[in-house]
């Protein structure tokens, strides 16, 4: 007889954890990325990138078993116990390079492909209507690649869903335990099993990481524009002014009017020396 | 501490009945649980506030005159500290409020939250659409470039085509045969104090509607099963909300790293080299009048004032034509491949504006 779990569909469930796991890890990774892009690290090169996969492969673990383990208690009525995470990423991990392999040159082939038949039906569209007006032929070439594209992209993500949605059945069926709950008890089991023991506690660990990663994101948050208008007039270097100390300053000003005061006593006594030279004339 | 802060609570509750008003708010029942479906409310108001706080931060240095806005605007991305950053964020919680607003509308139709007796929430959802597109036009003006000037007179020339009242709005929008210091002062009121008070407004009134009507719940289920998961807005709801409303918030930052505004060459009413161009969500519009068959007067009337006039009236309308009860989307097939076709070919215009750019070199 057949596991009661084979009914479901693996498309379906694999949808309901994948797509629950992906939006559970997403947040994460956007925190990381997000300080990436503060310290001027590009996550979707070099470094970054290699920083942002590290990072997020425990996070999807972590994702992908919280997820799965809701989804088979509240849908399939089982309870699995041991890693779920670990197993089923890495599973599905496979299977997606598996697929992504395969999507990267059916995508390519359907994409050269439909472009040249659009373009040889366009030729022939503009023999029978010359004045083929450019926004109507850019909207119709558009449609004529996009549409097979698209078709493609969908059945290879249909592929994989339903190779995981395989694997994730064979999980359950060999890992999980019918639990005997009720539909009420096994909605709130894992629901309340989300609540924290210590609210409080919960709340100041969160504002404490808001907290900190606010800081961390200030403080390597760039003042200026990282990208500067090129007609932009660069402000003028101002020097630096010298600091201004009073007491010198009158210090010197003191001897600036001493030295004034003494040459302008040696000049009045050289005029009135020639002025008595010039009345003894 | 604690006890302090339990005093001040006790105070302002013994005079305004704090503890009814909280379970007002946070005790909402939500039929079937809570769900991701149900944030999208949440996050506009989110980025609606940080829009307000993000706008005001700009406002200390803007001065929004003909002479100066566009040197102000220079000012603030080259020399005021984080001000690129501020701006930046200004820039993109704008359009991210505008895919909040879609992926909302889009919610509330494929749920059909709209029907009986919801009708009144969607009418003022349909406001408030409209004052957040008016948001986007009216900001884009602001900084005064060549991509401001120009798209603000593609905006109104096409407004200028709506009969009885087209000459009107656009000769008060102007405020003179060409844009200048008139247009640039009238944007700016419309924007930061027209706008803003009528968005808070409607807004109210749609969160009092929608906690009148109550939320809609799952379109599918049984009976049982929504009771089983019928939950209250706290806790698993406002964590959902936070968890969203961190996501977007997340987003627009990165999108003020990746694409911080740059401004192109200071307003002038000679576009040079630049081909005039409206917003990216205004984009599927403005291919649609390139159409051949949208071309001349009557044509881009159409185009620009009727269809889109028509589909917001067929909008209006919709909870009075779609009387039946039924809310399951997988049921409304009319309903699925309606919203599907307009979305194909809102995504498929844009992308062919996109696409058109090059054809105009």
């Amino acid at each position: 007889m057949a596991h009661p779990v084979e009914s479901n569909s693996s498309i379906k469930l694999a949808w309901a954890v994948s797509w629950s796991a992906f939006w559970t890890g997403f947040p994460f990774k956007l925190i990381v990325a997000l300080l990436l892009l503060a310290g001027q690290v590009h996550p979707w090169e070099g470094a970054g990138l290699v920083t942002l996969l590290v990072v997020s492969v425990p996070i999807d673990i972590w994702a992908v078993g919280l997820t799965a383990r809701t989804v088979f208690l509240e849908r399939l009525g089982m309870e699995v116990r041991g890693p779920v995470g670990v197993t089923l990423w890495w599973q599905g991990a496979v299977l997606g390079a598996l697929v992504l392999g395969g999507a990267y040159y059916a995508v390519g082939a359907t994409v050269a492909v439909s472009q040249k038949v659009a373009a040889a039906m366009i030729a022939l569209i503009k023999n029978v209507y010359p004045t083929l007006p450019i926004a109507e032929q850019i909207t119709l070439e558009l449609l004529l690649w996009t549409i097979p594209t698209a078709i493609v992209m969908l059945v290879c993500g249909l592929i994989w869903l339903q190779l995981f949605g395989w694997r994730v059945k064979r999980f359950v069926i060999t890992s999980g335990q019918t639990t005997s709950a009720s539909l009420l008890e096994r909605v709130r089991q894992w629901d309340y099993a989300r609540v924290p023991a210590d609210p409080t506690l919960v709340l100041v660990s969160f504002a404490g990481v808001i907290v900190t990663l606010t800081v961390v994101f200030w403080a390597l948050l760039p003042v200026t524009t990282p990208t500067p208008h090129p007609d932009y007039p660069l402000p003028p270097v101002e020097k630096a002014a010298k600091p201004v100390k009073p007491e010198e300053l009158i210090k010197k000003t003191e001897v600036t009017l001493e030295k004034a005061e003494a040459v302008l006593t040696a000049l009045e006594k050289e005029k009135s020396k020639e002025t008595k030279k010039g009345k003894g004339k | 501490m604690n006890g302090l802060l339990q005093k001040v609570y006790d105070f302002v509750d013994e005079r305004i009945d704090l503890k009814t008003l909280e379970a007002k708010m946070m005790n909402e029942p939500i039929k079937g649980g809570s769900r991701w479906a149900y944030v999208f409310g949440s996050c506009l108001l989110f980025i609606f506030i940080m829009q307000a706080i993000t706008g005001m931060l700009l406002m200390f240095y803007y001065i929004p005159s003909a002479d100066h806005a566009y040197a102000t605007t220079q000012y603030i991305i080259h020399e005021v500290d984080y001000g690129w950053f501020i701006l930046s964020y200004h820039f993109w919680g704008s359009s991210a409020m505008v895919v909040m607003v879609f992926a909302h509308m889009s919610q509330v139709f494929l749920w059909g939250a709209y029907k009986k007796p919801r009708e009144m929430i969607w009418l003022v959802g349909l406001l408030l659409f409209v004052i957040v597109m008016a948001f986007g036009f009216t900001g884009y003006l602001l900084p005064w470039d060549q991509r401001a000037y120009w798209a603000t007179t593609v905006g109104v020339e096409i407004m200028d085509k709506t009969p009885i009242v087209g000459d009107f709005l656009a000769r008060f929008l102007k405020g003179g045969p060409t844009p200048g210091q008139m247009t640039l002062s009238r944007f700016f009121v419309i924007h930061v104090m027209i706008l803003p008070a009528a968005l808070m407004g409607l807004a109210g009134l749609h969160l009092f509607l929608f906690r009148s009507a109550g939320p809609a719940g799952p379109f599918r289920g049984t009976l049982e099963e929504l009771r089983a998961k019928t939950d209250f807005f706290f806790p698993r709801q406002v964590w959902k909300d936070i968890v969203a409303i961190a996501v977007v918030f997340l987003t627009i930052c990165s999108l003020a790293f990746i694409e911080p505004v740059q401004l192109l060459e200071q307003a002038t009413p000679d576009p040079g080299d630049y081909h005039p161009e409206p917003e990216w969500y205004f984009l599927f519009l403005f291919q649609m009048l390139r159409l051949k068959v949208f071309s001349g007067e009557l044509g881009q009337f159409v185009a620009g004032v009727a269809i889109p006039g028509a589909f917001m009236l067929l909008l209006a309308a919709l909870p009075f034509i779609d009387r039946s009860p039924e809310r399951n989307i997988f049921k409304r097939p009319v309903a699925l491949l309606s919203w599907t076709v307009v979305m194909i070919g809102i995504l498929v215009l844009t992308v062919s504006a996109i696409l058109n750019r090059e054809f105009l070199e």
